[in-house]
């Protein structure tokens, strides 16, 4: 993606009614939309033309959307966004585990389909950047030097809130799942143990948010995982 | 006279067998038959010597015993051996007999018929026993399949009514336990006086007792019992049968044989009542399943559609075109906000379909009280207008460990209700507290309360309170399936209200699992 073109955005619904109310929401918010119909024509597109971002229905007749989620991310990090008439919290760990961005329920709002759109986005940028200094609302997290701040002041985590803090960072508003977690901080073992994720993100959440029965910063997705709220908007321009 | 009262009894009962008609036609047929006889021999006297005639008399005396019974035999009996001994034997025209083995041959013939009579009438009763006994099970089994083939109490009713009046051979009228008997036409016989009617209402409302029954006598005199059909409840109808002219005895007898009729009859349509209530339940839950797959596909089938109409609206509503024109924006967001409120519906339909089928399987892991609260409030944002939400959770809350989804849903529902059925910009207050190992939520509005028939039937599905039946649209779904939620993880829904308009407080109730505390601090090391 460069910064000056319209991000190229490639929606993939076989109902003609979505894709066409999905092209009239993109582009009046700058981008240049390309559509798909059924899941090969979605793999075919995403080979032929650079593709900054995927909106991918999971019903599809020819392919499961799953299906094609894995043959694209076999040898893209496109970001993808999953849409889906299921809501069940399963499903969603599942997709995410597969490499899926976002999951968005049928029906949804543009607004919110935009703003899930844009934090994907800029989370590709800055891992084309490298920039390792991710700013949340007052928190400032330094990749390259471990270091948190909240408001210049630096904190104090334990080890295990650190390498939270870190694998949320890295995907900064993308949900990673409770099992990706406990698989990640304390190691496959303990992959069911919830509990010892809550209580990290408790002792943590009264370190970085004003409110920790209220979070702002460190948010949950209920019954698939946890995600940081979307960075602060960078100095330059943003896509549009 | 303590000797004569039995016997004058016996006599008076003699007297009145012998008044029956059927006896009497007997002595008469008894005479005219012993008077042949003895003309017939009379004759065959002039031609052959006649041998000893008197046991020709045995053929008049079986006649009788096996046709009319013992009485009419006993006198064919006596009056043929009186009229052996007066025309056939010496001295002929006397009623003595001369010859002493003639004499002999006279008592051996009585003893004979008698007891031949007494064993003819004997076989007789027995076999008329076996055919009667043959028309009941014939009766009893054209009563079962009239029974089977009916498809309405109507046709139970006919059936029994038939049945009774076939058994009994007398007029037979049923009457069902609904509406009062004055007006309501019976089963059978129609022409019912309207004093044996005021006895049926008197047992259908209970005012007799059904076990007994009562009689009562028409303005013709004929006799009428009223009996419930089952003597346990007059549910299964009442009867009244026509016994005509009757005798204090023969009353007697012809109730107890209408009481056994009644006693079959209810036991077959006790059986037969339980087997119907069987096989409605059973098709209510089939058609109960049908419908919630039903509503499950077309639920399904509806999102499709009302995700384009949803997502376009949401389009208009930000394109500038239609958001620098005010009325069409208006617009746009009515779109936009309906079909917010038909997914919402949809959304409970599924979610009732899910608990009815049995597909709710809570998944169960430790989550903070918070961030289920949290989820409650954002999800349900559009759902709650104006209201200001106020969130009092103290610091410490212990973990719970339940589906966090379902719960979330579940106060999501009664957050939902709260904003519905409160003024706009009123305060709606969520609370937490844990006390005694039982964790508490408790959502509290300004709003329009609980009336006490609200409060009964709250748990209902499909129930929506009447104040509210024009005025607020819903379906009556909410506070079931947020019970049916909190239900699945273990815990416990209720509603409280100080009356109609001074608010109400819904309050969910989850059990703290007893190692909690254990659990936390080896997660903190």
């Amino acid at each position: 993606m460069s910064e000056t073109a319209a991000p190229n955005v490639l929606v993939v619904d076989d109902e003609v009614q979505i894709r066409r109310f999905l092209r009239s929401g993109f582009e009046l918010d700058g981008y240049s939309v390309s559509e798909a119909e059924n899941g090969r024509e979605a793999i075919r597109a995403a080979t032929l033309r650079p593709t900054d971002l995927i909106i991918l229905d999971l019903a599809l007749p020819d392919l499961d959307g799953s299906q094609v989620l894995e043959r694209i991310r076999s040898w893209s990090t496109v970001p993808v966004i999953i849409l889906s008439v299921k809501s069940g919290e399963m499903e969603k760990v599942r997709l995410f585990e597969l490499g899926a961005d976002d999951y968005v329920t049928k029906p949804f709002g543009m607004a919110e389909l935009l703003a899930r759109s844009k934090v994907v986005l800029r989370r590709k940028a800055r891992a084309t950047t490298g920039d390792s200094v991710i700013r949340i609302q007052e928190l400032k997290i330094d990749l390259a030097a471990r270091n948190v701040f909240l408001d210049d002041e630096r904190l104090t985590l334990t080890p295990k809130e650190y390498r939270l803090l870190q694998i949320l960072a890295q995907y900064p508003g993308n949900v990673v799942t409770h099992q990706e977690l406990l698989k990640e901080i304390w190691g496959l073992p303990h992959i069911n143990d919830t509990h010892y994720l809550r209580i990290v993100v408790r002792k943590l959440r009264q370190k970085i948010e004003s409110d920790p029965n209220h979070p702002r910063i460190l948010l949950t997705e209920l019954g698939v995982g946890y995600r940081l709220a979307p960075p602060n908007e960078p100095v330059e321009p943003p896509p549009h | 006279m303590p000797g004569i009262g039995p016997v004058s009894d016996r006599a008076l009962k003699w007297l009145r067998a012998t008044a029956e008609p059927r006896t009497a036609t007997g002595i008469v047929a008894a005479v005219v038959l012993v008077t042949t006889i003895t003309a017939s021999l009379e004759t065959l006297k002039n031609f052959l010597d006649l041998p000893p005639v008197v046991i020709t008399y045995l053929i008049p005396v079986l006649i009788v015993a096996i046709r009319w019974g013992f009485l009419p035999a006993l006198v064919a009996t006596i009056t043929g051996a009186g009229c052996a001994a007066f025309f056939f034997y010496k001295p002929t025209h006397t009623l003595y007999v001369e010859d002493p083995a003639r004499r002999l041959g006279l008592l051996i013939f009585v003893v004979v018929a008698t007891v031949a009579s007494y064993l003819a009438v004997g076989m007789r009763r027995e076999s008329e026993i076996v055919r009667k006994r043959e028309k009941e099970i014939r009766d009893l089994y054209a009563f079962s399949r009239r029974l089977a083939a009916g498809h309405s109490t109507e046709d139970i009713f006919n059936a029994i009514q038939k049945h009774l009046s076939t058994v009994l051979g007398r007029k037979v009228a049923l009457f069902e336990p609904r509406g009062p008997a004055s007006r309501s036409e019976p089963i059978g016989e129609r022409d019912v006086p309207c004093c044996v009617r005021d006895a049926v209402s008197a047992v259908i409302t209970g005012k007799t007792d059904a076990a007994t029954g009562m009689t009562v006598t028409d303005d013709h005199g004929d006799l009428w019992l009223v009996h419930a059909v089952s003597p346990k409840t007059p549910d299964l109808g009442v009867v009244a049968v026509d016994l005509g002219q009757q005798t204090p005895e023969s009353e007697e007898e012809i109730r107890a044989r209408i009481e056994a009729v009644l006693h079959d009859a209810a036991s077959t349509i006790e059986q037969i009542g339980l087997a119907h209530a069987i096989t409605e339940v059973r098709m209510r839950a089939e058609s109960e399943r049908f419908r919630d797959a039903l509503i499950g596909s077309v639920s399904h089938e509806l999102r499709t559609p009302l995700a384009s109409i949803l997502g376009a609206a949401t389009v208009l509503c930000n394109a500038p075109a239609v958001a620098g024109e005010p009325r069409l924006a208006a617009l746009a967001s009515v779109v936009r906000e309906e079909s917010d409120r038909l997914n919402n519906e949809i959304q409970n339909l599924l979610d009732a379909t899910r608990i009815t089928g049995e597909a709710l399987q809570p998944r169960l892991e430790w989550a903070e009280v918070a961030d289920v609260v949290n989820a409650a409030v954002e999800r349900g944002r559009s759902r709650l207008g104006t209201h200001a939400i106020e969130i009092d959770l103290p610091a410490e809350m212990p973990l719970v460990h339940v589906d966090a989804v379902l719960i979330e849903k579940a106060l999501g529902q009664i957050l939902a209700n709260s904003a519905k059925y409160s003024p706009p910009d009123s305060t709606i207050r969520i609370r937490g507290w844990q006390e005694d190992g039982v964790l508490t939520l408790a959502v509290s509005d300004q709003g329009a309360g609980l009336s006490p028939e609200d409060s009964a039937h709250l748990g209902e599905r499909f129930f929506r309170g009447r104040r509210h039946l024009q005025s607020t649209p819903g379906s009556g779904l909410g506070f079931w399936i947020a019970n049916a939620f909190v239900a699945a993880n273990g815990g416990a829904i209720e509603a409280t209200s100080l009356g109609e308009n001074k608010g109400t407080t819904v309050t969910i109730r989850l059990p703290v699992p007893a190692n909690v505390e254990q659990l936390e601090s080896i997660a903190s090391e």
